[in-house]
């Protein structure tokens, strides 16, 4: 079962996140190490797409780009849009601000006014299930609800197309994007699976596109509409696998990206 | 693309009651002991050293080891010391010297918070005076003593002087020293927010930095009152008016062992009252707030 990208190329729609080309290389002359190379990728508005990889294939790099934080070496990176929600393995919570603040801080730096900022991290607690826990401080709070909090505070990063979303719009991040870099890994295994499930729902609220990196072929398989598997060193797309057609095993597909994964990891002896 | 599988309601409630469950769990839980078990705890043992220290001091003043000059009885230097707040001298000597201090500790803030970003975030101004800064730190201020005295005379220049030279670094590399100890998952934070320089600065790297920059100051505070003490003992002069420091000199020119050790007293006091009732609560606060320390 081959990517069928035809399907969403041919759409009206220009992608939420673009990658043509893309290589990226760390240093210079003989040190130089390629990251990614030759890298296309394209997101639909709305689509969930796992990225899966082994160490070493350029994962985070690649999400690095697309928000923002590096620049590719060739090739072209375009987001339409707006500021993406950027999620990582650590909460990364300020732990001098309780939630709420926590979740208002991203507001605050696009200079929302008190009042609306308050309004607006309420909503997105209330997204992720923890509201009346805005007083609360990341280090009173467990592992599963602070990346709950990094989500709602991700969430209230995004702007759409420029404009930073307005406290009115209700939950909904229209259009916005999600990039995520393996935000489960550090969960054990009843929390991470339960954030799993508030993960699509809250994404089936939003609407937002998501980029979401991760080593795990069950969290990808449970996750994504699309699977993109990526080599190692340098970090290239291998293999596509549409889950949205009807019919689909996820059973069988797991094994069958499992396969896949160890087969590019065995190159890697070889070489 | 089909539509997600439709989620039945009871299959949301549950999912609802799971999380709400898991967050319970796991949730750390602080356990605080009772009042009077807390302020026992930490007011007993302290309490206890000072009657065995003075019951000590008592039975070898009583033994008559050594001539009444050398070592008064304890109740000699209360009379003493009572003696100095009865005549109402004592508020004049602790002015002089605390306004000093915390005059020239804030001076010192002042100079010492603007190099330490300075050394911190540029690498070059770093490179040039970093070590010099932290080797200044094992350089005694009172070193600046004789120097001070040649280029300023027995005035209140050379007194703060010697005071800043004591707590400048001091502040500076506990701002530094916090700086570097920031998670640089934080900036990174900041920069996926859309924070620019100067945001990142205010509301990310010196909130982050606090609790290092809190403790150079408490550094900084302890290095300017024993700097000032030094420069105070050494730099005598009616014009400068009679310090702690100066009223400890004085006791030693007259011979007075009970003066000296009442002096001594009151230095320790003040050093360590500031220490407890200004540092130590708002180190705490900073630390608690960000569950840094354990609730006592």
């Amino acid at each position: 079962m081959t990517a069928t990208l035809d399907r969403h190329l041919g759409t009206q729609h220009r992608g939420a996140v673009d990658l043509q080309g893309v290589g990226k290389v760390f240093g210079r002359g003989a040190d130089a190490v390629t990251a990614l190379t030759d890298v296309d990728l394209r997101v639909q508005p709305g689509e969930f797409v796992v990225l899966l990889g082994a160490s070493g294939c350029g994962k985070t790099t690649l999400l690095n780009l697309v928000a923002g934080l590096d620049r590719p070496t060739s090739g072209s990176v375009t987001v339409d849009s707006g500021r993406p929600a950027v999620m990582f393995q650590e909460p990364a919570l300020l732990p001098w601000l309780d939630a709420g603040r926590n979740v208002e801080l991203p507001l605050r730096l696009s200079g929302v006014g008190r009042a609306a900022r308050r309004e607006r991290a309420a909503q997105l607690l209330d997204l992720v299930r923890l509201s009346g826990q805005a007083r609360k401080r990341p280090h009173e709070l467990s592992g599963g609800m602070r990346q709950r909090v990094a989500l709602a505070r991700a969430l209230a990063a995004t702007t759409t197309n420029g404009s930073t979303s307005s406290p009115a719009n209700g939950t909904s991040t229209d259009g916005g994007l999600l990039l995520m870099d393996e935000p489960f890994a550090a969960l054990d295994a009843i929390t991470r699976d339960f954030l799993q499930g508030e993960l699509q729902r809250i994404w089936q609220a939003t609407r937002a596109a998501v980029l979401f990196v991760t080593h795990d072929v069950r969290e990808a398989v449970r996750l994504g509409q699309r699977v993109v598997l990526l080599s190692s060193r340098p970090g290239t797309v291998v293999r596509e696998w549409d889950l949205g057609a009807a019919g689909v095993d996820r059973e069988e597909l797991t094994e069958e990206i499992t396969g896949r994964l160890r087969e590019v990891i065995s190159t890697h002896a070889r070489t | 693309m089909p539509a997600p599988e439709v989620v039945s309601e009871t299959e949301r409630t549950d999912t609802a009651a799971v999380g709400a469950g898991l967050d319970a769990l796991d949730s750390p839980t602080e356990a605080r002991k009772p009042v009077l078990r807390r302020v026992l705890a930490t007011g007993l043992p302290p309490l206890i050293a000072l009657v065995l220290f003075l019951g000590a001091w008592q039975a070898v003043w009583a033994s008559a080891m050594y001539p009444e000059y050398q070592l008064p009885a304890p109740l000699t230097v209360w009379q003493e010391f009572a003696g100095t707040v009865a005549d109402g001298r004592i508020w004049q000597i602790l002015w002089i010297s605390l306004h000093r201090a915390v005059l020239g500790f804030l001076a010192s803030v002042v100079i010492a918070t603007p190099l330490g970003l300075l050394i911190a975030k540029v690498p070059v101004v770093r490179a040039a005076i970093g070590p010099l800064l932290a080797g200044m730190q094992s350089l005694p201020s009172v070193a600046w003593v004789p120097a001070a005295v040649l280029w300023f005379g027995l005035t209140d220049t050379t007194i703060y002087f010697v005071v800043l030279l004591g707590a400048i670094p001091s502040i500076a590399n506990g701002l530094v020293a916090g700086i570097d100890q920031v998670p640089p998952i934080l900036p990174r934070v900041g920069q996926v927010m859309g924070a620019g320089r100067i945001d990142s600065a205010r509301l990310i790297l010196l909130p982050a930095a606090l609790p290092g920059y809190i403790a150079g100051c408490k550094q900084g505070w302890a290095f300017s009152w024993r700097s000032l003490m030094a420069a105070e003992i050494i730099a005598t002069s009616p014009q400068l008016g009679i310090g702690l420091g100066a009223y400890l000199k004085e006791g030693s020119d007259f011979n007075s062992m009970p003066g000296v050790i009442a002096a001594i007293l009151l230095i320790l006091l003040v050093g360590v009252g500031i220490e407890l009732l200004a540092f130590r609560p708002l180190e705490r606060r900073v630390l608690r707030a960000r569950g840094l320390a354990a609730a006592t």
